[in-house]
């Protein structure tokens, strides 16, 4: 490692209208390292990587980059830089095949000035090859890969310009645990070879396994820098936090009741989910868990009436048919589904929070069909509360709030219908530590008062530190069901493959 | 069936439109025997190809993300500066009034560019406003209805080059000529880019304004090139025109297949679309019923065509080899 740093920002500070986003921020970094960043959402990480990618401009200080001056005006200037990013939202185009994405404004012309597309597929192809990336045809367009597909896409993308400087920013979100391992053991080659590596990610674990070094922010400024080895998980958490340090996870008091709310017999969604069976108590947490594609979407899809189904459904020990998700949130049924992308199901970004809140549940507040303002009131602060939403008012727009509160709003929103079946899909997905602890409490709070809960998550610890009892899905049937602590990375790896002999369905876009 | 559909749905935007126009063509040959002669088609072909420049010029500025109003107000401007200014008699001395009209439109579209980016209009209601100032200029240059240009015009519209091909056919050569060539370049992607995912493209180092700029631009363009055509075939300029071509234009390029959330789609679609609004003035013709009834069918078409997509699409997406994993 050299120790003359790379990468040096130096007092650097940014405001959004009244909002400070970094404040006097400070970074050194070398090459041939791999740095990790962390810190809460809102500590200033995206603006900081914004900067240096050339999608923001800097109000004070200054960046060098090889000890000379950066300051970038556009992404033009970043990758003049040799700075290259892989960013959480991803900057592909969905309309261009995915050969043309990777070489996007580089591509080969032909003697007529057009875009020679055999010359750009073959070097996607010799790219993906080199990369070991197999599986992705050059040819295809965007639009029709899978999410984590796409993440690939980016990433070989950022790899193909042999960056100096390289940001890999929540890059693993939607992989499959082998093409984090395959991603690790790339950023890592590349470091190895002389550049810097940035790593940007809410999973601790990845960056126990790959960082060197550490930089903590926090509200905007920079708590500092250590090396990984010298820090435990518990030390990261509370730099992360400050002093107000809460562990992650809540005391798992067992409050299922032996009443079923909600009972599942031979729940089919086909062709990918077959002849489910389980009970969900009362006061209950049960897990989810299993490898992207292995029949959960399905599952809560399914039971959410979104998607068509076969099998029995019983509420309360009344069997159910239930047809839309209109139905399913109706009060003969009492369920909803808190899903993992806010943006897209349940929130309006361009709403206030109290819009927002009374959205699904106007017949309530409203007399002759005119909104009643003291109820609205009413329900709008018992809402908040209840969730704990951290808005200045309720009349700031839901978009301009955090994805912890933003979720925290949505799940408020549910809540307001009556609903006493909570089904929580994925739901810590791109949130914070801080905003992730306070949903376990609520999760282990809307327990104890009689919810039953059906959660869930890609993060196996999550369901090993939250929910009761877990349900392994493996290739769309359950292979075991796991209580609390036994719910490891391990064991669900390992009950998926035992799962694996129904041949008919094989998980997307593995790396072989 | 499924697999009929899943192709179509795999095939180009311009696929199912194509099946479209083909059906009509079939049947106005079933019903009138001898319609598809060469000569007759090439009539159908002239009488479309101001609705074909105008959709063209619209498309790019709808792959761009954005929508051009303002060419019902260029194309009548175009028309009425040839009425009144192009007191010629020679093809020779017309060339640089041809030159002149065309860069008018290109400015026009120039501005628009520059007013929808730098200003950060919604383009519906900026063209809307330049629509309108257009149109006000063309009935200051030429304050009545309807008035005739000099003949040479009508020649040079009607003229058949080196004895073999028509101007119309010429023109729509030259067009999908040019579309063949452009919908590959970068200055294309760049555009296509812009319009499906501004923030994407912007990462990717496209400039949004330059993108604006030159989709505009060629819409301005174009919008006066089908001015200077409809002049030519028809021997006379107005200055309301061009607003019977508004909606049409739009019409066209949705029918053709292109996304009207940017970024997908193309003119070869385009000019079918406008074929298929052109041909549907026949079928009513030749079904019997009065030619009121024309607007309606072209509404249901519209119709048609935007609620096939999807379901072409789903079809394809069947078809495709299965994926599990959430989309």
């Amino acid at each position: 490692m050299d120790d003359a740093p790379q990468l040096q920002a130096e007092a650097i500070t940014k405001r959004f209208g009244g909002i400070v986003a970094l404040d006097q921020m400070h970074f050194a970094a070398a090459a041939g390292e791999v740095h990790a960043i962390l810190g809460e959402n809102g500590a200033g990480k995206s603006t900081f990587i914004g900067i240096l990618a050339g999608a923001v401009r800097a109000d004070e200080g200054r960046v060098t980059v090889g000890g000379r001056p950066y300051l970038p005006l556009s992404p033009v200037d970043a990758a003049a830089a040799g700075i290259a990013t892989v960013l959480q939202e991803l900057s592909l185009i969905p309309d261009l095949t995915v050969a043309e994405n990777v070489w996007f404004g580089s591509e080969d012309l032909t003697p007529l000035r057009t875009v020679d597309r055999r010359r750009i597929e073959a070097r996607t192809r010799a790219l993906f090859s080199d990369l070991g990336l197999p599986g992705i045809d050059p040819g295809t367009p965007l639009r029709s890969l899978s999410l984590g597909q796409r993440q690939l896409v980016e990433i070989a993308k950022a790899l193909s310009s042999n960056a100096r400087i390289l940001i890999l920013d929540e890059a693993t979100s939607a992989l499959l645990p082998a093409q984090v391992d395959w991603l690790l053991r790339t950023a890592r080659a590349r470091a190895d070879a002389g550049a810097l590596v940035l790593y940007i990610s809410h999973r601790l674990a990845e960056v126990r396994r790959i960082a060197d070094r550490v930089t903590v922010l926090r509200n905007g400024q920079t708590v500092g820098t250590e090396a990984m080895a010298d820090l435990a998980d518990g030390e990261i958490v509370s730099m992360m936090l400050g002093r107000r340090l809460v562990s992650l996870y809540p005391a798992r008091v067992a409050t299922a009741t032996d009443r079923i709310a909600l009972q599942v017999d031979a729940f089919t969604v086909a062709p990918r989910l077959h002849d489910v069976d389980f009970a969900l108590h009362e006061g209950e947490i049960l897990g989810v868990a299993g490898l992207e594609g292995h029949g959960q979407r399905e599952m809560f899809l399914g039971l959410f009436g979104a998607i068509r189904a076969h099998g029995q459904v019983s509420i309360g020990g009344r069997p159910v048919t239930i047809r839309s998700p209109r139905h399913a949130m109706s009060a003969g049924i009492g369920m909803v589904l808190l899903p993992e992308d806010r943006r897209q199901q349940g929130l309006l970004l361009t709403k206030t929070v109290r819009e927002n809140l009374v959205l699904s549940a106007l017949g309530k507040v409203a007399r002759f069909g005119v909104i009643d303002p003291r109820a609205e009131a009413a329900m709008v602060e018992r809402g908040m509360q209840r969730t704990q939403v951290k808005a200045d008012t309720p009349e700031q727009l839901a978009g301009t709030l955090s994805g912890g509160n933003q979720q925290k709003v949505v799940l408020a929103k549910l809540l307001e219908t009556g609903a006493r079946i909570l089904l929580f899909y994925d739901p810590t997905r791109g949130v914070d530590v801080g905003t992730k602890a306070e949903m376990f409490t609520m999760m282990r709070d809307l327990a104890a008062n009689g919810y039953a809960i059906l959660f869930y998550s890609t993060d196996l610890a999550e369901l090993a530190n939250v929910a009761d009892r877990t349900l392994v899905l493996s290739y769309g049937s359950v292979s075991s069901v796991l209580a609390g602590a036994d719910v490891t990375e391990d064991r669900i790896l390992a009950a998926t493959m035992a799962g694996g002999a129904r041949g008919a369905v094989v998980p997307a876009g593995s790396i072989a | 069936m499924n697999r009929i559909l899943g192709a179509l749905g795999r095939a180009p935007a311009w696929g199912p439109p194509l099946v479209v126009l083909v059906a009509m063509l079939v049947a106005i040959e079933v019903m009138r025997p001898g319609s598809l002669s060469m000569s007759r088609l090439q009539i159908e072909a002239s009488e479309a190809m101001t609705l074909i420049f105008i959709a063209a010029g619209q498309t790019i500025v709808v792959l761009r993300g954005g929508i051009d109003l303002s060419v019902g107000g260029t194309l009548s401007l175009a028309t009425a500066i040839a009425a009144t200014r192009t007191e010629t008699a020679t093809f020779a001395e017309l060339l640089p009034w041809l030159v002149v009209i065309l860069v008018i439109g290109v400015l026009i579209g120039v501005i628009n560019g520059a007013l929808v980016s730098g200003l950060q209009l919604q383009p519906f209601v900026l063209t809307l406003a330049t629509w309108s100032i257009v149109s006000g200029i063309a009935l200051v240059i030429l304050p009545i209805n309807q008035s005739s240009v000099p003949p040479a015009w009508f020649e040079a519209g009607n003229a058949t080059v080196l004895d073999l091909v028509p101007v119309p056919i010429l023109l729509l050569l030259l067009l999908l000529g040019w579309w063949a060539w452009f919908r590959r370049t970068r200055g294309a992607f760049r555009i296509r880019a812009a319009g499906s995912d501004e923030r994407g493209a912007f990462l990717n180092r496209v400039s949004l304004t330059r993108t604006n700029l030159a989709a505009y631009a060629m819409s301005g363009f174009f919008a006066a090139l089908a001015g200077l055509f409809f002049a030519s075939q028809t021997g006379s300029g107005s200055p309301v025109v061009g607003t019977q071509f508004v909606l049409p234009s739009i019409a066209a390029v949705v029918i053709g297949g292109t996304s009207l959330a940017g970024g997908r789609g193309g003119i070869l679609g385009t000019v079918i679309g406008a074929l298929i609004l052109n041909q549907i003035a026949d079928v009513i013709f030749l079904v019997g019923l009065s030619s009121y009834w024309q607007q309606v069918a072209s509404g249901l078409i519209l119709v048609g065509v935007v609620l096939l997509a999807p379901l072409l699409a789903v079809a394809a997406e069947r078809t495709r080899r299965t994926m599990p994993g959430p989309a």
